[in-house]
C-alpha cells in the first residue's frame, strides 16, 4: 500500500479518536471549576480543534501533498 | 488544649500551608507557561511577517511541505495530550494502574512524534536539501521554530519519566500531586503550540 495513504489513514482514524476523546472530556470536565480546570478546558479545546484540522488534512480538504511520494 | 486538640490543629495547619503553597506553585507554573507563550509568539508572528512580506511562498527552489506524514505525526501528539488527561484523571480517582499505563503511553507517543520529526529532518535535509542556514527565512524559521517545540517536547519526556519514578517511589499522594497537574499542564501546552505550528507550516 502507497505510505501517503497510510499516513493519511492513521491521520483520520487519530483524528476522530483524540477529537472524540478530547471533546468528551471537556463535556465530563465541564463544570469544574479552579484556576487550573479553567486551563485545561481551554486546552482540551485547542486539541480537539487540532484533532479537527489532522483528521482535514488526512481527508485532503485542507494541506498539501506532491504528486510524487515526499515527506 | 489537649494532645488530640493540638494534632488536629498541627495537621490542619500543614493543610492549609500545603494548600497556599500549591495554589503559589499553579500560579508560578502558569506564568512559565503564559513566559514560554509569549516566546513562541515572538518566533511565530516574525515568521508571518517574513511569510507576508516577501515574494511568494514557499520562496522559489523550495516544495511546499507534504501534509500526510505531518498529520499522522500530528496525531501521535495529540492523542499523547489525551492520555495524560486521563493519566491524571486516573491518579485523583486513585487507578494507580491506569494511572501509569497513560502515563507510559503519553511517553512512547511523545519519543514516537520526536522519531516523526526527525525522520521529516531527515528528508528534508538529505531529501530536499532545505537546511537551518541554507534556504534562506523558509529553513531559519521552520527549523527554529519546530526544533525548539521538539526541545519542549524533550524536556516534557524527561519530566515524564521522572513522574513516573517519583510515582513508583512513592513521592504523590491522593492530596497531593502538584507535579503530576504540573506535568499534565507542560504537556497539555506542547500540544496546543504544535496545533499552531502544523497550521502555519503545513496548512496555510
Amino acid at each position: 500500500m502507497n505510505p501517503v495513504i497510510i499516513e493519511r489513514l492513521g491521520a483520520v482514524i487519530g483524528g476522530i479518536v483524540v477529537g472524540i476523546v478530547a471533546f468528551y472530556a471537556l463535556y465530563k470536565d465541564w463544570n469544574a471549576t479552579g484556576v487550573e480546570n479553567q486551563v485545561f478546558k481551554l486546552m482540551l479545546v485547542l486539541l480537539g480543534i487540532g484533532a479537527i484540522l489532522a483528521l482535514l488534512a488526512g481527508l485532503n480538504v485542507i494541506g498539501f501533498t506532491p504528486p510524487a511520494k515526499g515527506v | 488544649m489537649s494532645v488530640a486538640t493540638l494534632g488536629h490543629d498541627v495537621h490542619g495547619d500543614a493543610d492549609q500551608l500545603y494548600l497556599e503553597v500549591r495554589e503559589l506553585r499553579l500560579q508560578g507554573f502558569l506564568l512559565f507557561l503564559i513566559s514560554d507563550c509569549v516566546l513562541f509568539a515572538s518566533f511565530i508572528f516574525a515568521y508571518l511577517y517574513l511569510r507576508n512580506s516577501g515574494q511568494g511562498w514557499p520562496p522559489p527552489g523550495i516544495h511546499r511541505l507534504d501534509v500526510a506524514f505531518a498529520a499522522w505525526n500530528s496525531v501521535v501528539l495529540f492523542g499523547s495530550g489525551a492520555t495524560m488527561h486521563y493519566a491524571l484523571e486516573n491518579y485523583k480517582h486513585g487507578k494507580w494502574m491506569r494511572y501509569m499505563g497513560f502515563l507510559l503511553a503519553t511517553i512512547v507517543l511523545g519519543v514516537g512524534f520526536l522519531g516523526g520529526q526527525a525522520y521529516e529532518y531527515n528528508h528534508l535535509i538529505f531529501g530536499e536539501h532545505v537546511t537551518w542556514g541554507g534556504s534562506g527565512i523558509f529553513g531559519a524559521s521552520f527549523f527554529t521554530l519546530t526544533g525548539m517545540h521538539g526541545f519542549h517536547v524533550f524536556v516534557g519526556v524527561c519530566y515524564l519519566t521522572v513522574l513516573v519514578l517519583q510515582s513508583a517511589a512513592g513521592v504523590y499522594t491522593r492530596g497531593k500531586y502538584f507535579g503530576i497537574t504540573a506535568g499534565t499542564l507542560y504537556w497539555h501546552f506542547v500540544d496546543v503550540i504544535w496545533v499552531v505550528l502544523f497550521s502555519i507550516f503545513y496548512l496555510i
